[in-house]
């Protein structure tokens, strides 16, 4: 089952209008002036998806739609943010519950019908959708349950999230088609067959990637002592211009390698700077309890980046039965998305989208989160997709005992 | 007591292979890449050579390539956070005695010294 | 819904400039005395160009030195087509040719891989100050290269350009 690239970018272009569409409706009905920030679509675990809403409270509205294309669809606003809209549509609704209500359930279908109907008109077919439905959720909850009996436990999700201009206060739109319908209505709009890829091994590949975060996760623990969490892992695809947004734009520390052969590009290991001092002062023989970060941090980590990155892509190297050389790590220490965006631009020379892996790891017992990232080559990308020996996708580890007999 | 050299970019690795190794081998060099790694190789004729990979100018498995080529006695252990079975047939083929991936623990470190370099 | 009657209209208050984000690949040109706004600039450079006369001022973020290299994308993604159409929305705008001034920066050259050739950071700041000079408009300040990202405000009514940098004090140009 292969889908181009460029239906991939088309079906990215939608959902961005359909967000954009929904924050003009916004606008005209409050008078609030947002921007829709981001559009991505994600491939990742059902049981992960609204991972990163985890902490805040949300109200939204949820839908479910079908006709060409299935699925639900969610519009959630921080519950802050859902006071100051249902106050700028009728002043002095935010004390009624049942009014603010009634305002979230309006603003929220009229939102999700400018989303859907782009979707609509592109495939030339009705989407229906169902009455809105209020909910307040925390978390991820906010979002529709895991089917319990899926076909696929991985599914393509597209994500909008939307800034105010004037506040930090942002909003989602998540849209959460079956897989199947999805899948099929793609492979109907694929316009070119040359640079197609076979959509159900990037699942296989997410796969594998989710044992190369255990596996960097791992050897961390045994670094650290730190006993070490993968969380999510997943694989997006979205404008090149897009992609340095992913990291957030704190300060962070960690190390940025190039890697070559099938796959090739660019990998980060970032750490904020409160884990990354405390993870590398983990990594000392002695005491350090240092607030600032000092060279002896940094050279901890740069390689305990080193030995992340080995972990994270020995694992492709292994089950495509190739090598993938990295060059040593560089050491970085500066706002997250200026380390991103000359990697984006050396890749965007090339090409229009990319697909970004992003893992994530945590403990529990101090303060510590990793995030890892890689930056293919699309055309590379393709070439070990196209490689890729499903049947061979658990064979990530090497067995160094079989081969120095 | 064996002497070793160590060959490794990241000074931390260094470290910790110094503190592993330093009560019952004599450290008799610590280099950052491969280029150093076989000109002290050859002036110091260690026992053993402990061979990070990735390493910046010239890679482990080039230097241990030209290390056993020149004296087909020398003991190398790769000590690498790589672990890619084609990597290992590299280094096997370069004619590295051992691989240990790193993180590692010092029994295993120990362990594969004693095979390599037996007391 | 929000009644559009006099009443709702009160002033906006004057103590805080209106504030102006700019994406990656983007443009935005203001009349207003607002403050435009750009983040993480690494091998990308953001471009303020102002108006010394009326208040005009409009900045871009390109990521790559020239649309003639890659099909497709938008305008502002590249140096030469990106200010050309700055220039021109400011021009259409009310903003005079002849008053105005740039400031640039960013074009690091961090994490640049390429073994030969020039980075992506200098060949960006390379094609920013030609695509400038053939259109008359002169760099008044600069902060380019170094090894580090940045983050920059212009303000539209004093032409100041504030850039900042993770690990340094900000510097105005």
């Amino acid at each position: 089952m292969n889908v181009d690239i460029q239906s991939l970018g088309t079906f990215n272009q939608l959902a961005h209008e359909g967000a954009e569409q929904a924050t003009q409706s916004m606008g005209q009905m409050t008078g609030i002036d947002a921007v829709v920030d981001v559009t991505k679509i994600t491939l990742l675990d059902r049981a992960d998806v609204g991972e990163e809403l985890a902490g805040r409270d949300f109200v939204g509205v949820q839908f479910s739609f079908d006709g060409v294309l299935e699925g639900d669809t969610v519009l959630a606003f921080d519950v802050d943010s859902a006071g100051t809209i249902t106050e700028e549509m009728m002043p002095g609704s935010s004390d009624d519950e049942a009014m603010a209500r009634s305002g979230i359930e309006e603003i929220g279908n009229i939102m999700m019908s400018g989303f859907i109907d782009g979707w609509a008109d592109y495939v030339g077919a009705t989407i229906d959708h169902s009455p809105p439905e209020y909910i307040e959720e925390s978390g991820g909850d906010v979002l529709p349950d895991a089917p319990e009996n899926g076909d696929h436990q991985q599914v393509f999700v597209f994500k909008s999230e939307i800034e105010w201009i004037d506040e930090s206060v942002n909003f989602y739109i998540y849209m959460l088609p079956e897989y199947e319908s999805l899948t099929e209505m793609m492979v109907e709009h694929v316009d070119t067959d040359g640079d197609a890829i076979p959509i159900d091994k990037l699942q296989t590949f997410n796969e594998m990637t989710t044992s190369g975060t255990q596996k960097a996760a791992d050897n961390v623990e045994m670094m650290t002592g730190i006993p070490t969490e993968s969380e999510v892992t997943q694989i997006s695809f979205a404008p090149i211009e897009d992609v340095p947004k992913q990291i957030g734009t704190d300060t962070f520390v960690g190390t940025v390698v190039e890697f070559t052969g099938t796959p090739s590009g660019y990998l980060m290991v970032l750490f904020d700077e409160i884990s990354a001092i405390n993870v590398a002062e983990a990594m000392m023989p002695i005491e350090m309890d240092s607030d600032e970060l000092t060279d002896q941090h940094k050279a901890a980590i740069e390689e305990l980046g080193n030995i992340m990155t080995s972990g994270f892509v020995d694992g492709w190297a292994n089950v495509l039965q190739t090598s993938v050389e990295h060059t040593p790590p560089r050491v970085v220490h500066d706002m997250g998305r200026a380390i991103m965006d000359p990697l984006a631009a050396q890749v965007g020379q090339h090409q229009e989208h990319a697909f970004i892996i992003d893992s994530e790891m945590q403990t529990d017992d101090i303060e510590f989160k990793a995030e890892i990232h890689a930056l293919p080559d699309e055309k590379e990308l393709r070439a070990a997709l196209d490689d890729l020996d499903v049947e061979r996708a658990t064979e990530t580890g090497a067995d160094v005992e079989q081969i120095f007999k | 007591m064996p002497d070793v050299l160590i060959a490794d970019d990241s000074e931390f690795m260094r470290n910790l292979l110094r503190e592993i190794l330093e009560e019952d081998h004599e450290i008799v060099g610590e280099v950052e890449n491969g280029v150093e790694a076989v000109e002290v190789f050859k002036e110091e004729g260690p026992d053993l050579v402990m061979m990070d990979i990735v390493m910046p100018i010239r890679d482990g498995i080039e230097a241990t390539d030209e290390i056993k080529s020149s004296n087909p006695d020398a003991n190398v252990i790769m000590c690498t956070s790589v672990g890619q079975e084609e990597k290992m047939k590299e280094a096997v083929k370069a004619g590295a005695d051992g691989y240990i991936t790193k993180p590692f623990q010092k029994p295993s470190v120990m362990e594969a010294i004693e095979d390599v370099v037996p007391s | 819904m929000k009644v559009y009657d006099g009443s709702q209209t009160e002033s906006p208050e004057q103590s805080t400039p209106e504030r102006i984000k700019v994406g990656i690949a983007e443009y935005k040109v203001t009349t207003e005395p607002a403050v435009l706004t750009t983040s993480g600039l690494g091998s990308c450079i953001g471009i303020a160009v102002y108006d010394t006369r009326n208040t005009v001022a409009g900045l871009v973020h390109v990521m790559l030195p020239s649309a003639a290299d890659i099909d497709g994308g938008n305008h502002a993604k590249f140096a030469d087509t990106g200010i050309e159409a700055l220039i021109e929305a400011m021009a259409d705008a009310g903003a005079s040719m002849e008053a105005m001034e740039a400031k640039i920066a960013g074009g690091s050259d961090m994490l640049d891989f390429s073994e030969n050739g020039s980075s992506i950071g200098s060949r960006n700041a390379k094609k920013v100050r030609e695509t400038l000079d053939e259109h008359d408009v002169p760099v008044v300040g600069e902060d380019l290269g170094g090894d580090h990202g940045r983050s920059v405000k212009l303000e539209a009514d004093t032409g100041n350009f504030i850039v900042k940098s993770a690990n340094t004090d900000s510097i105005t140009l």
